[in-house]
């Protein structure tokens, strides 16, 4: 075998770069829930619309990719801050179940609304800097892994200033930790669940981007399997936790790649959930999770 | 509701379904339809039981198709024909159901839903993993003794007849566990499991046992099927099937008994009808918009939908 | 309770009326006709094949028509062909209920079709159980026509198994791709190559992994399969995989994939690993969404295939394939796939088959299909002719390897024949950059 940690550090640095798409994602689901105490399983149609959004503006303008982040990220802010309002509002508060029933019916729509529009054909964009590699410790990194790994920092030291700093993001804060509490101070908590949504669609969206720029394929069905590992990072995480969200993706990702070095890549998805699995009976309420809920 | 009534209601719906083959004659598509359609009654219904206890699985398609492994490999190896080998290999199914709910038992809402779903992409893995491939014929899958050999018309009837049968005995289990004490306690862990413990109800206890229940009979679905048709592969374990009985159930009605029923008439009959348009994603947009509108309007499914018109109207009259 | 019994009863009634409507097709004293059911899958994951499938059939019958239709020898005239879609919506109970009805309610004579291969072999029985004959032109596993539970007599497997495609990939492997690399590295003769084995964890690339391995033990070719390692299906990130086969310093790389992986793995493979190997890839590929989607990354891979969009084979079928696909672009516009070029020779046959005969009665089609000798028509066929093995009812397909070459005016790579020897344009050619596993 030439250079065993050579092969640990390529494969870290892969994992961190297809780890920003699903942190971005976690944190997103994570954000939903604190504020709502909902969970949206239709979260990965957000990743693929952004996708589809920026693939469309692409098209269109030919704009560089990177940039293209500002159209997908709002638009997809709007999106998300509808479907809350249509969908999520009216069954607040009807039982659990619902939420996931109505999220099933959101992903058939959703999925089978994009291959209308946009057929179902694979389809894939190439970055202008695709050809471009930099070395990083030894190990050639595409340009664009580098820049998706800054953007990924960059949005998440955005969203911890805007909760921390500004007037909305306390509120919003304030909401997941008491939500008659923060009725009580005057915040208008339904704003606050319109306002978390579309974040958390607009963070998805910008995975979504993200993604396309990397040059991988994406079709309408592309979200469901990034959102799945999502919800198995934030479960095991712990619901609402972000630095449980970080943790827990660097375990799935270190896991499903040793599985596939290991007992073969056929159990990818499988060790994921058993993973899962084995978290849930040790702790039922995952690693960083509240033991009330 | 009073139960006469109830039984009427019983006795002329078991009318209907015995009368309908003489309507429709010994015509195979038709029957064969009919016969598809039974089968999903069957399995929606097993998931339908599960919801009583408050417990959503989105992974079902493990036991259906755990259900058509058993039987298929039991009737070849101790050559039983396969309406016998249906109940015995639906015990596989039911192990399953064992295992997993005994982990999911003390689970929340949507963890159980996530285990559940990584459960049946897990035994779909180990199916047609190098282990187990010689049992299972990994992915070329393999031949199950045919309900009824030769088909054509009268064979379908009588297949019709038999699987009806099952059917309507499958319910009267589920009804006669319903209103037993084993009833009471299932609804009363839904709606406060708090107060049930306090009340001495043991949760785990009873979910468990609804686990059981409903993978056992999901699995007898399984099993029906994967006989009629004659053979069986890995697909089995699909997201697709896993969300059927989801859609058929809540468009019906959930946690009631009809429900399953006619909501896997209903949208069968709207999904086949919409065929003919010749829509090819329209008909997943619409099952996907059908869903979302019955979950926000109509959360309590079809069956509620002649009691909601009766609300609205003497609304109107006031 | 009792509102729930009147609307199943009115659903149950509506269901059978409904049902009834499409029923009324065979008017009495309709002319006859040769009704071919056609099995596809127009809704559902796989509805791009589907909706080829369709369109070769109706080309193929529209053609057949126009050219004054099929002889029938016992009506003493000519009929035309009439074309019956059948959508298996990509699952088997869709598919049961589709041929069910091809063949109880609109009395086909024959089927053509059939794509995934857990659908096909789900309605088997019934094709089976009506004797109806079965010209199967998508599915790749040889299950459909081995399967010893049910009667396949009437079963024609008129798509390449993938124990054809994989095993004569295979033998190109041995007898092009070894000497060339034993040559130009300076390596005895004798080196056995270095095989590494990424496949789909489904029916498809299972069969391929199967096929090499049969293959390599059948004709004692000197090939190490060096690793194998699977991936689930939809999958998008390879590189641990492809470190790990690097690791195994391969030779040839031989990737079972649809387009969307191949394309993911190939790109991850030569930019981010820098894994410079001779890349194989399966024959769906052969589209060009994969000649834009890998780039300059693709040069120098193989693909093994029988129908391009790119390369026409010359030679005796040059001109069919060109006035096929240009018929087909009139007609629908865009360009035909691999499983329409096969349901379009799928609905020859079948004509032909009717024709032999002299009847439409089943029995005998299904006997004509057997004995079946046409000159090939848009796919090259072994000995230029479409014929079935008397065991296995399965037709030999003449499949070819075409190299990526970089081709400057279209910005993209272009396939070009290196294989076999009757078929080939230019020789097989080892790029620079290639560096070769160990000795």
């Amino acid at each position: 075998m030439t250079g065993g940690l050579d092969i640990v550090l390529q494969v870290g640095i892969w994992g961190l770069y297809a780890g920003c798409i699903y942190i971005l994602l976690a944190i997103g689901l994570n954000l939903i829930f604190g504020v709502m105490k909902v969970v949206n399983f239709a979260h990965g149609e957000f990743l693929m619309l952004g996708a589809y959004v920026t693939f469309t503006f692409y098209a269109i303008s030919g704009f560089n990719p990177y940039v293209l982040l500002v159209a997908s990220v709002p638009i997809l802010i709007l999106i998300g801050v509808t479907i809350e309002r249509l969908c999520f509002r009216p069954i607040l508060g009807t039982g659990k179940l619902n939420e996931i029933f109505i999220s099933i019916g959101l992903i058939y729509l959703i999925q089978n609304a994009a291959a209308v529009i946009w057929t179902d054909e694979y389809r894939i964009i190439h970055s202008p800097f695709e050809s471009i590699t930099i070395s990083v410790f030894g190990v050639n990194l595409p340009l664009d892994y580098l820049i998706i790994i800054i953007t990924t920092i960059l949005i998440l030291i955005g969203l911890y200033l805007f909760l921390r700093k500004t007037r909305l993001g306390k509120a919003m804060r304030a909401t997941s930790q008491n939500r008659k509490g923060a009725m009580l101070m005057g915040i208008n908590v339904e704003k606050m669940d319109m306002i978390s949504f579309g974040i958390g669609a607009g963070l998805a969206g910008a995975a979504g981007t993200l993604w396309v720029v990397s040059g991988q394929v994406f079709t309408p069905y592309m979200g469901s399997i990034p959102a799945v590992k999502a919800f198995a990072i934030i479960i095991i995480g712990g619901l609402g936790s972000i630095p449980g969200a970080i943790v827990g993706g660097i375990i799935l990702g270190l896991a499903e790649n040793f599985a596939i070095f290991t007992i073969g890549g056929a159990w990818k998805d499988a060790i994921s959930f058993l993973i899962l699995i084995v978290v849930l009976i040790f702790k039922p309420t995952g690693l960083f999770g509240e033991s009330a809920e | 509701m009073s139960p006469k009534v109830r039984d009427y209601g019983l006795v002329l719906m078991l009318i209907v379904a015995g009368l309908v083959p003489l309507i429709v004659g010994l015509n195979p598509y038709l029957l064969t339809v009919l016969i598809l359609m039974l089968i999903f009654i069957i399995y929606s219904s097993a998931w339908n039981f599960l919801t009583y206890t408050g417990q959503g699985s989105l992974g079902h398609a493990a036991f259906f198709g755990l259900g058509g492994y058993g039987s298929a490999l039991i009737a070849s190896w101790l050559s039983l024909p396969p309406f016998a080998a249906v109940f015995i290999g639906a015990g596989a199914a039911a192990l399953a159901g064992l295992f997993i709910g005994a982990i999911c038992v003390r689970l929340k809402e949507w963890f159980l839903a996530m285990v559940t779903f990584g459960f049946a992409i897990i035994i779909q893995t180990l199916v047609v993993s190098r282990q187990f491939s010689g049992i299972t014929g990994g992915w070329d899958g393999i031949a199950a003794a045919r309900l009824m050999p030769g088909g054509g018309g009268t064979n379908l009837l009588i297949e019709y007849y038999a699987i009806l049968v099952i059917g309507v005995m499958v319910i009267v289990i589920f009804w006669l566990i319903l209103r037993s004490k084993t009833g009471l306690a299932f609804a009363a862990i839904r709606e406060n499991e708090l107060e049930a413990r306090a009340a001495g109800i043991n949760p785990v206890k009873y979910r468990l046992f609804a686990f059981l229940v409903s993978a056992y009979f999901s699995g007898v679905a399984g099993a029906l099927e994967v006989h009629h048709l004659g053979y069986i592969t890995p697909e089995i374990f699909g997201v697709d099937i896993s969300f059927w009985p989801i859609i058929y159930s809540i468009s019906g009605g959930l946690m009631t008994l009809a429900g399953p029923v006619v909501g896997t008439i209903a949208i069968t009959i709207v999904w086949d009808g919409l065929q003919t348009f010749g829509l090819t994603y329209g008909r997943f947009i619409i099952i996907g918009l059908l869903l979302i509108l019955i979950i926000i309007f109509l959360p309590k499914g079809l069956i509620s939908l002649p009691d909601r018109i009766r609300e609205y109207r003497d609304k109107r009259k006031k | 309770m009792k509102r729930v019994f009147v609307i199943l009863a009115v659903l149950f009634i509506g269901l059978v009326l409904f049902a009834g409507c499409t029923e009324n097709q065979a008017a009495v004293g309709s002319p006859q006709k040769l009704k071919i059911g056609v099995v596809a899958s127009m809704t559902g994951p796989a509805s791009t094949t589907g909706k080829d499938v369709w369109q070769s059939a109706v080309l193929a019958a529209d053609e057949i028509n126009a050219a004054g239709g099929v002889y029938v020898k016992e009506l003493g005239k000519n009929v035309t062909i009439e074309l019956v879609q059948g959508d298996d919506e990509s699952t088997r109970e869709g598919g049961q209920k589709a041929v069910s009805k091809l063949i109880t309610q609109d009395n086909v004579d024959l089927l053509v079709g059939g794509f995934s291969s857990a659908v096909v072999s789900a309605h088997e029985s019934t094709v089976a159980d009506y004797s109806v004959p079965y010209i199967v032109s998508g599915a790749s596993s040889p299950i459909i026509t081995h399967r010893t539970d049910v009667k396949t007599d009437t079963v024609f497997h008129h798509a390449p198994t993938t124990d054809d495609s994989g095993g004569q990939t295979t033998l190109f492997i041995d007898d092009t791709i070894r000497p060339a690399i034993n040559a130009k590295f300076g390596f005895p003769s004798d080196r056995p190559l270095r095989l590494s084995v990424i496949y789909q964890d489904s029916p498809y690339g299972k069969g391929q992994l199967d096929a090499i391995k049969k293959t390599i033990a059948a004709s004692n070719l000197s090939i190490n399969v060096i690793s194998e390692d699977a991936f689930k299906m939809g999958e998008s990130d390879f590189r641990t995989v492809l470190t790990s086969v690097k690791n195994a310093d391969p030779d040839v790389v031989y990737v079972a994939a649809f387009l969307n992986e191949q394309t993911a793995l190939v790109t991850q493979a030569r930019r981010d690993v820098g894994l410079d190997k001779i890349f194989i890839a399966v024959e769906c590929n052969d589209d060009p969404d994969y000649y834009s989607g890998i780039g300059r990354y693709g040069e120098y891979s193989i693909i093994q295939s029988r129908f391009s969009p790119y390369a026409v084979p010359s030679g005796p079928i040059e001109q069919s394939v060109n006035k096929f696909m240009s018929d087909f672009d009139k007609k629908w516009g865009g360009f035909p796939g691999m499983m329409g070029a096969a349901t379009y020779e799928a609905v020859y046959i079948g004509a032909n088959a009717v024709e032999d005969a002299g009847s439409l009665n089943k029995t005998r089609v299904n006997e004509a299909i057997g004995g079946t000798t046409m000159p090939q028509m848009v796919e090259a066929m072994k000995n230029e002719t479409i014929s079935f093995t008397p065991d296995f009812r399965e037709s030999k397909f003449d499949l070819y390897m075409e190299q990526l070459i970089w081709n400057e005016t279209a910005k993209e790579t272009r396939p070009v024949i290196v294989w076999p020897a009757k078929l080939k344009e230019t020789d097989f050619v080892i790029p620079d950059w290639f560096k070769p596993g160990q000795e």
